[in-house]
């Protein structure tokens, strides 16, 4: 999954130039959370996040007519005076999972996505990244979770996905926590199926241990 | 006593869903034998399926829909959509005669003959969407049925109660946005069953805002959190409501035994759940109410669950 295929695409943009009154109406209007502001040739200049625009706005706080005339201080303004510059930038062959890990590293909510000339490609929120994965994980398509606790040895995630896979079942995909308990990983595969009972018959014939998620949160609550 | 109504046609065996799916001809089938063999068949007013009217089914389904299901069964195909929705070719016309079987059931109640009814049907409905076949569902034959007493019989509020362990989001889906209907459902924690819809947050849209109820229930627990969730979610629901038909989509699949599911109502967790609708319908709608089947897919326990609640429908209880 790469963010080629998931970052958004089609985006306005601004010049340096714009005033940041009528930046903020095009931002509010047309409902975008990160302005990009490019230069006449599609160079990334920098980047107007909504919370760099409420930060440059007077407060709300203010008096009708103080708001006002401080709107008109700031009115000569333009986008290049608030927009961050300093901006992490990333490339459309990065992978889905970099740009998560990346995100929770650099805590930042969106990536502007550049190709090698440097050129705005599009961009990738936190909103196309969860998009991303509720899409990769396939769980907005109905099914089924089943919660299997493994011994931490080879060969375990072969038999669990050989048994799916011989029930004629769509995996929508798999979790795998590798800590549990002791010597244990826990592996949720999600089913895109109602039809559970004999792909649960045989996991358990084959010794695997079901989580009752009962049990589970009954465990976590303090005694 | 009461007169009751059982729903039950050989022609619901038809619908074949091969040599494994757990939605088989034989679950009905062991149901009807045990109900000759403890004899209660004979307290009852056994009632044969006719198909139903097309125009109905189209109150809730589309068209196209229908037609692509029919097209899928005359080709011989063995699947519709999805691997789960297992079909041949006279799946279609059981699917009429199902729903056609419950809105028999309806014109009885309406007509006097019998007072409630169990509709023994097969292939089962809450899944089923407006176009879309879901977990062994077709035609949402509850969802129908609401649609028919109100159409048929001019009756305003309908109250249908899903205790089939899966959510029925096709019948959720259907009257999201209808105030008449009443939708509400008790079944396994969306996190974990399929198909992962009907959490508590789901209350309706626009003007059917507040008119579905939901109660998931974590896997593993059981009869106390089914009585507690009932009694503090769907009993005041239902006096908000004041309905004037009940409709249940009864599922028998959240038994412990049950390995559809995850949760682990006993026999006696599904008497309180049967002596509640007996006592809703009582107080709300003349007792009348109908229920339909929908999962249970344990042959040993599913027949015994259907005739205790049967016993309690028809006021027979040992
Ligand atoms: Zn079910």
């Amino acid at each position: 999954m790469f963010v080629k295929e998931r970052m958004a695409t089609g985006l306005v943009t601004v010049g340096p130039e714009m005033k940041i009154l009528e930046a903020r109406q095009l931002m509010i209007e047309k409902n975008i959370r990160h302005l990009p502001v490019v230069d006449d040739a599609g160079q990334l200049l920098g980047l107007v996040s909504d919370r760099d625009m409420r930060d440059a706005m007077p407060s709300r706080l203010l008096e009708p007519q103080d708001y006002k005339n401080s709107l008109e201080k700031i009115g000569n303004n333009t986008v290049s005076d608030i927009m961050t510059v300093d901006l992490l930038r990333i490339f459309p062959y990065y992978t889905i999972q970099d740009t998560l890990l990346l995100m929770q590293k650099k805590k930042v909510g969106a990536f502007p996505v550049v190709n090698d000339e440097g050129t705005l490609q599009g961009i990738m929120s936190t909103r196309d990244l969860l998009k991303a994965f509720v899409n990769v994980l396939n769980i907005d398509e109905p099914g089924s979770l089943l919660c299997i606790v493994v011994e931490n040895k080879p060969g375990q995630m072969k038999k669990i996905v050989d048994v799916i896979t011989e029930e004629n079942i769509s995996l929508g995909s798999v979790l795998v926590a590798r800590y549990w308990e002791k010597g244990k990983r826990a592996v949720f595969p999600y089913l895109l199926t109602n039809n559970v009972i004999t792909v649960k018959k045989r996991l358990q014939g084959l010794g695997f241990e079901m989580i009752d998620p009962m049990q589970w949160y009954i465990d976590q609550l303090p005694s | 006593m009461n007169r009751t109504g059982l729903v039950y046609d050989e022609r619901f065996l038809l619908h074949d869903t091969g040599l494994y799916h757990p939605e088989c001809a034989d679950r009905i089938r062991v149901i009807y034998k045990h109900l000759v063999e403890t004899g209660i068949i004979e307290k009852l007013v056994v009632i044969g399926a006719e198909k139903a009217n097309q125009r109905w089914i189209e109150q809730v389904h589309n068209i196209h829909y229908i037609m692509k299901f029919e097209e899928s069964c005359m080709y011989g195909l063995t699947e519709f959509d999805h691997p789960d929705n297992a079909i041949c070719r006279d799946t279609y016309e059981t699917a009429f005669l199902a729903v056609g079987g419950v809105l028999k059931a309806v014109d009885r109640i309406m007509d006097g003959t019998i007072d409630n009814a169990f509709c023994a049907v097969r292939p089962p409905g809450h899944h089923a969407e407006l176009d879309k076949p879901m977990g062994f569902c077709y035609f949402n034959n509850v969802a129908i049925a609401a649609r028919y007493v109100q159409q048929e019989y001019g009756i305003e509020r309908v109250a249908v109660i899903d205790f089939d362990v899966h959510h029925g989001n096709g019948t959720q889906h259907t009257f999201d946005s209808d105030p008449s209907v009443l939708y509400y459902s008790i079944h396994e924690h969306p996190s974990f069953a399929y198909p992962g819809t009907g959490r508590e947050f789901e209350t309706g849209t626009g003007k059917g805002k507040g008119f579905t109820v939901n109660s998931p229930v974590l896997p593993g627990r059981g009869d106390n959190d089914y009585c507690k969730l009932l009694t503090q979610d769907l009993v005041p629901a239902m006096k908000k409501f004041n309905p004037e038909f009940i409709l249940i989509s009864a599922g028998f699949d959240a038994h412990e035994t049950d390995l559809m599911s995850g949760t682990m109502l006993t026999a006696d967790g599904y008497d309180f759940i049967s002596n509640l609708m007996m006592n809703l319908a009582n107080r709300f709608t003349d007792g009348k109410v109908v229920s339909v089947l929908e999962g249970g897919y344990n042959l040993e326990v599913l027949p015994v669950l259907v005739e205790n609640h049967i016993r309690t429908l028809a006021g027979l209880r040992r």
